[in-house]
């Protein structure tokens, strides 16, 4: 049985789908009265044990006593909260249908934008490119959408991107791509200005002042998913040269 | 002794492995697993949409398509999938993604025995590249019993199968565990977790234990191997952070 030791949590700690958590090192925070909270790629086995479902590295937070598995994939699975890029595929009387990269279209709610009334509601055509929010997502049923910010009722970004261009990349990257210190980004931005949306859902707009660089920051932000900081800042340099 | 392709020394050697994660870029997982000269690329797509008469309502669909070396697709591919399929329907948490469709594609590069081993080994790779969930890993391995010898060859190659009195190929998850007691020889086979076991030619049920036994041993390598493998595709996409 491969099981996982918690004195390695400092160095990444790689598990398997079938590598199970010992359960003495769970509950060492007893003062959270035993309580075990699982995130992604961890789930309860009828054996009773706590076992990894995908490859990845484990991750704890003390916070709360919270276990979870950091992984890759290409395929988007719809999750409350996240903001995603999608594009629209079908119109309704009530809905659009968006194409978040699910196994299924999401649904967005005509009037789910901010201000929109029965008689004043935005326009949107097939082929238009949405940044929204997921409102609801569960296994069973399709994605529902929402292109505002559910506490104030405010748009706060979200709503139609315009021109630019979207690219696919994994949904690792794209996290990545959303912490503020992330190095490819930083370095683009020293030579050339551009606006950005990150979708969790793996799908990336860019928009800047012509074509050639918009392709440049697409190509640059691709090629550095497998790349360390030092070759990280070679590619881009290489990059920004041939401009 | 000397194997007949004469760079193994021992019968229960296995030959070199080789596999790469990610080839294909238009597949939500993909890879490629080689026993020396075998090679076999797998694509994994999903979850994605499924037709609605091959929808279930509370799992995902699993659909596996064997292409072989040359020519169309004929009854030993279609024994393949099956095989496959059956095999992964249990380790597959279908269940956190109903009405949708996993298709698993696989094709094989190069043949020089032991096919199906390679094709599992393949498979489960690039199901963990897709980041679909699974309740383990497995392993597969062939071995012939030896028409001449009665000796048992793990990893046999196209020339080593033409002398084979029998043939089995078993695949093993990594949840099980083993008593490296070799006094209780015959519990240890019985006791041991098979997830597929395939068996053609004349042999007793001593050669099928001692097979099982040997094979189990050798599925170790390969557990090993793919955790390797996965190991190192992780720390390549963490390098910018954890540099």
């Amino acid at each position: 049985m491969a099981s996982i030791t918690t004195e390695e949590e400092s160095k990444l700690l790689i598990v398997l789908p079938g590598d199970q958590l010992p359960e003495s090192g769970l509950m060492e925070d007893s003062s959270a009265a035993h309580r075990l909270t699982l995130g992604p790629g961890l789930a309860p086995m009828d054996d009773d044990s706590i076992t990894a479902v995908k490859a990845g590295i484990l991750k704890h937070n003390a916070v709360g006593n919270r276990w979870w598995v950091e992984s890759n994939q290409r395929r988007y699975v719809a999750a409350q909260g996240e903001s995603i890029i999608g594009v629209v595929t079908g119109k309704s009387a009530e809905h659009y249908k968006v194409d978040i990269g699910a196994s299924q279209p999401a649904l967005l709610g005509v009037l789910a934008f901010e201000g929109a009334t029965k008689r004043n509601k935005p326009n949107h055509n097939i082929g238009d490119l949405l940044y929204c929010r997921v409102s609801m997502a569960n296994k069973d049923m399709e994605a529902e959408l929402e292109c505002m910010n559910p506490t104030t009722g405010k748009a706060d970004g979200f709503g139609e991107l315009k021109g630019g261009f979207v690219i696919k990349i994994s949904l690792g990257l794209a996290r990545r791509l959303l912490d503020p210190k992330n190095l490819v980004l930083r370095l683009l931005g020293q030579h050339i200005p551009f606006e950005m949306a990150v979708g969790t859902n793996g799908k990336v707009w860019v928009n800047s002042a012509n074509a050639q660089h918009t392709i440049l920051i697409c190509n640059a932000i691709r090629n550095s998913e497998y790349l360390n900081s030092a070759e990280c800042s070679a590619m881009v340099k290489s990059l920004v040269e041939k401009m | 002794m000397s194997r007949l392709d004469r760079t193994r020394t021992s019968a229960h050697q296995l030959r070199p492995f080789f596999s790469s994660q990610n080839l294909l870029n238009r597949a939500d997982g993909s890879a490629q697993f080689d026993f020396g000269e075998s090679s076999v690329m797998c694509s994994v797509v999903g979850p994605a949409e499924v037709k609605l008469r091959d929808e279930k309502l509370d799992k995902a669909t699993i659909e596996v398509v064997v292409r072989p070396l040359v020519g169309l697709p004929g009854i030993k591919d279609k024994a393949r999938e099956q095989a496959i399929r059956e095999t992964l329907e249990p380790l597959i948490l279908s269940g956190l993604h109903p009405r949708t469709g996993i298709q698993i594609v696989i094709q094989t590069m190069k043949d020089d025995g032991s096919i199906l081993a390679t094709a599992f080994n393949a498979t489960i790779l690039a199901l963990l590249d897709a980041g679909i969930p699974l309740k383990s890993i497995l392993g597969a391995v062939t071995c012939i019993v030896d028409a001449e010898t009665n000796q048992i060859l793990l990893d046999p190659t196209t020339q080593e199968l033409a002398n084979a009195k029998s043939t089995h190929t078993f695949v093993f998850d990594n949840k099980s565990s083993i008593t490296s007691d070799s006094k209780q020889e015959d519990k240890e086979a019985v006791e041991v977790a098979t997830l597929y076991s395939d068996s053609t030619g004349l042999f007793s049920e001593e050669e099928y234990f001692e097979c099982a036994q040997i094979c189990y041993k050798a599925v170790q390598a390969v557990h090993g191997f793919i955790r390797t493998a996965v190991q190192k595709k992780l720390e390549k996409e963490q390098q910018q952070i954890h540099s």
